[in-house]
């Protein structure tokens, strides 16, 4: 589904990315776990279509298209679905009218009919219940006056709404306390079907316990190191991340 | 907005949009008579720039005749973040309903005060008046 092959990226003129290859198949979990300034962050951005990110070098295929030829809206048509670091506040737009735009959008591209509103709200209240946010969220404006709890419960309630092929969760568990952690997590697993794939990218094994992946993968100084399964997530959290750091110097 | 009774209170809360090459202004006057004690104003004005080439000016008129008056004006000028749109075109929404998306919610405030036909409306309105204009 995803191919990255020798991706160079630069960043308001310096090297970020140096030589990432990565293949992501449906199904699959891939863990990208990083120190800070790795660039597991611009790896994100690249692949979803952010401006300020320059590839100079290397590809990236999803689904056998070219995906940096795409707009960003065109990426997330085809399934590509970003849940943010740090999600945005968007003032006076409600929750529900932003989330029938974006499902509307997508069926558009897809050749489908819009739902109307009432379609929409019974979509939406499936998905509310299996994650436990109530009603009041949802007319409150985008992640205006959200805790950081709530902000990334919405990033995962979105994902939940708009169903993606390809998920890349940027350090979803940033600022959670253990059980805001737990809700995001079961949320997530909850989404993991054998058509669906995700990039999940985080600096702490703890997350990794409660979604656990198929595959890890060590980023430093913008190249993959090291690969391996789920106990080199341990193996990390035990040594700390100073060996890969020399080994990609 | 003129104060003529003691007590009395108002708000005026004016929002303006410029995109293109256009300049937007609020002009507005606050007139406090002499006996209108304790009388209260409290004026909020927005305005939202649509790319690099538009202006906002704000021109607010404060005529006081009673010390025992309070009278607020408070400005604010805001540009669509380039990190709105992002996460709007993320979500698979193109860049003009994005900014349409945004500009109506920056005017939720008094649109919610209009009746609902009209602000229906007056919401596709913004998002023709837009077209065009981003990019």
């Amino acid at each position: 589904m995803l191919e990255i092959k020798n991706l160079h990226v630069t960043v308001e003129g310096k090297e970020i990315l140096n030589g990432i290859d990565l293949a992501v198949a449906p199904g699959e979990v891939h863990a990208v776990m990083g120190p800070n300034g790795s660039g597991k962050s611009t790896l994100a951005y690249v692949m979803t279509g952010r401006t300020g990110y320059e590839v100079t070098g290397g590809e990236i295929l999803y689904q056998g298209r070219d995906l940096l030829e795409m707009a960003p809206e065109d990426r997330a048509a085809e399934g590509l679905f970003l849940a943010f670091q740090y999600p945005v506040e968007i003032p006076g737009v409600p929750n529900t009218t932003f989330l029938k735009e974006a499902v509307n959008a997508l069926r558009k591209h897809r050749g489908e009919t819009p739902l109307d509103a009432m379609q929409f709200l019974k979509l939406l209240r499936q998905k509310t219940q299996t994650l436990g946010m109530s009603d009041d969220m949802l007319k409150r404006a985008v992640n205006v006056g959200f805790s950081g709890g709530e902000k990334k419960r919405n990033e995962i309630l979105q994902m939940a709404v708009l169903e993606p092929k390809l998920a890349v969760l940027d350090e979803t568990d940033s600022g959670l306390d253990i059980d805001a952690l737990k809700t995001v997590a079961e949320g997530v697993n909850a989404l993991r079907t054998p058509e669906r794939a995700m990039l999940v990218i985080t600096h702490y094994q703890r997350l990794l316990n409660y979604i656990v992946p198929d595959h890890v993968h060590v980023l430093a100084k913008g190249r993959i190191v090291r690969s391996g399964g789920p106990e080199l997530a341990q193996e990390l959290e035990d040594k700390g991340y100073a060996q890969f750091a020399a080994a990609a110097a | 907005m003129i104060h003529l009774g003691r007590n009395t209170r108002s708000r005026i809360i004016a929002k303006g949009i410029a995109a293109g090459r256009s300049n937007s202004t609020y002009r507005g006057l606050v007139k406090i008579s002499p006996k209108a004690k304790g009388a209260r104003n409290y004026t909020q004005c927005d305005s939202l720039l649509i790319g690099e080439n538009c202006g906002a000016h704000t021109v607010p008129y404060i005529e006081c005749k009673n010390r025992g008056a309070r009278v607020e004006h408070e400005a604010t000028t805001s540009k669509i973040s380039e990190d709105q749109l992002f996460y709007c075109r993320q979500r698979g929404i193109g860049e003009e309903d994005a900014v349409a998306l945004v500009v109506n919610g920056f005017c939720r405030e008094v649109m919610q005060q209009l009746p609902m036909e009209f602000a229906v409306e007056a919401q596709k309105l913004v998002g023709v008046s837009l077209e065009g204009s981003v990019g």
